[in-house]
């Protein structure tokens, strides 16, 4: 069994979970309530913003040339392609570029992307790698889970499900799924169990993702 | 009206929920469940062991003039450990194996997170604000706790003349970091400000409610 499969059983609970959320359910089927859907649109913009530093922490830590290009092309995508994909899809639902700049970032978002982003400033490559997979990885699962069923009618939450299972995305996740096996081989048991708990962790912000598009969410005060 | 001043007046309506907390009047009057508190100590040590590796990661964009203050730092936060370990060792608090809590951690990230990509401007900001916010909580409690209550030594320890020093050290040099500070950075200490402000209500909720994770088994 290789690492990353060793990680993705660590965490299949809560990966099991996220497939039995009602708002991952509700993109499945097309049922989901187009307000509550708006709550993912704001969110992710938010999130993507962060999720690109992560990438440029990896490319200034990679060990290798080959590696450095992958983190850095993908940097140069989320910044300059997926955001204004983002922007574009984001249009669909009503909101706008400024609707997207303006909305306020949530609590969980916020401690999902302090999580990546301080993981990726204090940890090694690894641990990087490890906090980082289960976004790419668990999306495209959760996509290709979805897609196994009838299209949702409301063609915006299908290109939703089309664009996480393609082979593009697929291939990212593939990446770094061997990239986590290589930086993982050899590592002690107590590392290996820290890049479990990274994981795991990750994990449980994806399901809390979900949950808090799904009940909105504000600070107490 | 200097930064801080005009900072806490803008978060008053978070800093009186702080200060009204229903964990420190309970603590103040003795009514304070044992289970309650030792919720607080475990996940406040998880804190203290946490702002370690801040204050060091502050430490290569600090200006001169602050290196020995925030080098002197690290002993005494090494001390509040043995006071938790002491005070858990005295009641019968178990401090081993601890998971933080999901705002724990959350706070926890965003200092380290602060730390890594912020200005030291902001992330002083973010030190500033919890330790004022510590002051003046265990202030709230000193007036009228009991002195012979178990959880006094705790009280003492936020309440010194030394931590009332140190509060005021970070004051006076928020300050001086706000007056030289640009627009942009100035609203970016006033959002971690903010923020900041927000977790510390937060942390007396979660340590009040015994809150762990939103999902599946409780780890607290």
């Amino acid at each position: 069994m290789s690492f990353s499969d060793e990680l993705h059983t660590a965490a299949k609970s809560i990966w099991d979970a996220q497939l039995e959320h009602p708002y991952v359910k509700g993109i499945g089927d097309g049922s989901l309530d187009e307000e509550l859907f708006r709550n993912w649109v704001l969110q992710d913009y938010r999130y993507l913003k962060e999720y690109a530093r992560v990438f440029a922490w990896a490319a200034a830590k990679a060990d290798r040339l080959d590696s450095m290009g992958w983190y850095a092309a993908v940097l140069n995508v989320t910044l300059n392609t997926e955001m204004e994909l983002h922007r574009q899809y984001a249009a669909r639902f009503g909101l706008s570029a400024a609707d997207l700049e303006a909305a306020p970032m949530w609590p969980t978002t916020r401690a999902y992307t302090d999580f990546l982003v301080r993981t990726a400033a204090d940890g090694d490559m690894a641990d990087l790698v490890a906090a980082l997979l289960p976004c790419t990885w668990a999306y495209v699962h959760l996509a290709q889970e979805l897609a196994k069923g009838n299209p949702p009618e409301d063609q915006r939450y299908a290109d939703w499900i089309a664009q996480y299972a393609s082979q593009e995305f697929a291939q990212a996740a593939d990446w770094l799924k061997a990239e986590m096996d290589r930086l993982a081989e050899g590592a002690s048991t107590e590392k290996r169990a820290r890049l479990m708990d990274l994981f795991v962790l990750s994990s449980r912000y994806e399901w809390s993702f979900w949950e808090m598009c799904w009940k909105g969410e504000e600070w107490s005060i | 009206m200097s930064f801080c001043e005009e900072q806490l007046a803008r978060v008053r309506p978070v800093w009186e929920r702080i200060l009204d907390h229903r964990f420190l009047k309970e603590t103040r009057d003795g009514t304070i469940a044992d289970q309650t508190f030792a919720t607080w100590m475990r996940q406040d040590y998880l804190f203290v062991e946490a702002a370690i590796p801040f204050i060091a990661a502050l430490m290569p964009k600090a200006p001169t003039a602050h290196r020995r203050a925030l080098g002197e730092v690290l002993p005494v936060l090494e001390r509040e450990l043995e006071l938790f370990r002491e005070r858990a060792a005295a009641t019968g608090v178990e401090l081993e194996d601890l998971k933080p809590s999901f705002v724990n951690h959350a706070y926890v990230q965003f200092l380290l997170a602060s730390a890594f990509t912020r200005s030291y401007a902001e992330a002083f900001t973010v030190l500033y604000v919890l330790e004022k916010a510590y002051y003046d909580s265990w202030m709230a409690v000193r007036e009228g706790i009991d002195r012979g209550s178990t959880w006094y030594p705790f009280v003492e320890n936020w309440t010194s003349d030394a931590f009332k020093a140190w509060v005021e050290f970070l004051a006076a040099n928020l300050d001086a970091l706000a007056a030289d500070a640009g627009v942009t950075e100035r609203e970016g200490m006033a959002e971690l400000f903010e923020l900041t402000a927000k977790y510390e209500l937060a942390f007396w909720e979660m340590a009040a409610t015994g809150a762990g994770w939103p999902c599946l088994e409780e780890e607290t």
